[in-house]
């Protein structure tokens, strides 16, 4: 199924988060591949992801679980679980 | 934008992978106030951290370990004290989490209730500097009671007076089949001709190289913690309190936020108090040479690693030296 606009500015948005907050070089919302796996290519740890969770929070008001940082594995994965909590909202 | 596998081999990246997601929460418990040895530089009893009511009702060390299993506690370390005294509130321990118990050796950590408990003996040197520092030489008990146990190592505290002198003491726990990891003394009490100086330290740091070099199956190190514990730095920054990780939580006011242990803890024995850090409170951060803290401080700044093959070998080498400490790896 081709991915909706909104999933699409969602993937973009969380990419320009991730770039911001990590403090990242060479690389755009454009370019980041949102398949990248954030452990195993990038790095990040649980500390790395309370830090976007944080923004994340404020930014799509949702909670999200330091019990759900093992799905939120790449940009791609992190928009889908956006999404399902916004459609749990509605 | 350099990735984790851009900069390492197939080989390194299996290795890296296999810790990558281990996803530690470790935390500290003084399992009891009490100890059968008063060591000199101890940093239990010279900061007064004893003093607290000790909780004595086996029910609510339960019900505490409980609460810190539902925190997310993964790794409980416990020290004292001396936790061997308390056996029953060892085994509630090791009964609902994976746990440590760091021991000075001369209680036998009764293998049929504990089969797979990680031990870790302290040890501060030879014989002699054993006797100064700690009142008796401890290594001839903790030997005979450990000998050939695959779940236990020494947790060997260097002093300034063994550098030139580590070989031996090496080479007598090789002998006994046991593993040792090193560490620095701190000298809280300032005891006299124990203060570090910088030679010392560079010595020391050849030292150690040349020990992990001539003894591999026994010495479970890595050149890169030795070259962060002996000159306290890491990658152009100066450990201290502006750095460390093991800060217990609650009272990490620190701003901005330094990077830390997730949910770290380190508890007095009364279950209610909690300490500072996973040392005392009246140690200088500046001149601290806790092992744990520097390994820790490494490994919670890995993405700063990753800017070179050597930079985030070395992490990985010292995050490995972490997991076979704990047995999260093998040997």
């Amino acid at each position: 199924m081709p991915e909706s606009t909104e999933s699409k500015g969602i993937v973009r948005r969380v990419a320009e988060i991730i770039i911001e907050e990590l403090k990242l070089e060479d690389v755009t919302p454009d370019t980041f591949k949102p398949d990248m796996d954030l452990v195993d290519e990038l790095g990040i740890d649980s500390m790395d992801l309370a830090t976007i969770a944080l923004v994340l929070q404020d930014e799509y008001k949702i909670v999200i679980d330091e019990d759900d940082y093992p799905r939120l594995k790449t940009v791609r994965l992190i928009c889908a679980y956006i999404e399902e909590k916004l459609a749990a909202k509605q | 934008m350099k990735t984790v596998s851009s900069l390492l081999d197939p080989l390194w990246y299996e290795r890296y992978k296999r810790i990558s997601n281990l996803n530690i929460r470790s935390s500290i418990y003084d399992v009891t106030n009490r100890c059968n040895l008063r060591c000199k530089g101890c940093f239990f009893f010279s900061s007064g951290e004893h003093h607290v009511q000790e909780e004595t009702d086996l029910k609510k060390w339960e019900a505490f370990i409980d609460r810190e299993k539902a925190r997310g506690v993964n790794l409980a370390i416990l020290i004292g004290g001396e936790p061997t005294l308390c056996m029953d509130r060892v085994e509630a321990f090791y009964k609902r989490i994976p746990s440590y118990c760091a021991t000075n050796g001369l209680i036998k950590v009764p293998r049929d209730r504990f089969p797979d408990m990680m031990v870790g003996i302290s040890l501060w040197g030879g014989g002699e500097d054993e006797k100064i520092l700690r009142g008796k030489d401890t290594f001839a008990i903790s030997s005979r009671n450990y000998e050939g146990d695959p779940y236990t190592y020494y947790l060997y505290t260097v002093t300034p007076k063994q550098v030139g002198r580590i070989e031996p003491v090496i080479k007598r726990i090789a002998d006994v089949g046991l593993k040792v990891h090193l560490q620095l003394l701190s000298n809280d009490e300032g005891v006299d001709g124990f203060h570090w100086h910088e030679g010392e330290l560079r010595d020391l740091r050849v030292e150690m190289d040349e020990m992990l070099e001539r003894y591999p199956q026994t010495v479970i190190s890595s050149k890169y913690y030795h070259e962060v514990i002996t000159t306290g730095m890491m990658l152009g920054r100066r450990f201290g309190w502006r750095e460390c990780p093991s800060v217990t939580e609650s009272l990490d006011n620190r701003q901005p936020p330094v990077r830390r242990l997730i949910h770290f803890y380190r508890w007095a024995a009364d279950l209610k108090t909690v300490h500072r850090c996973c040392t005392s409170a009246t140690r200088d951060c500046a001149t601290c040479k806790d092992g744990a803290a520097h390994m820790s401080w490494i490994m919670v700044n890995k993405r700063d690693h990753i800017i070179s093959t050597r930079d985030l070998q070395n992490w990985i080498e010292v995050y490995e030296m972490f997991a076979k400490l704990y047995r999260l790896i093998p040997w």
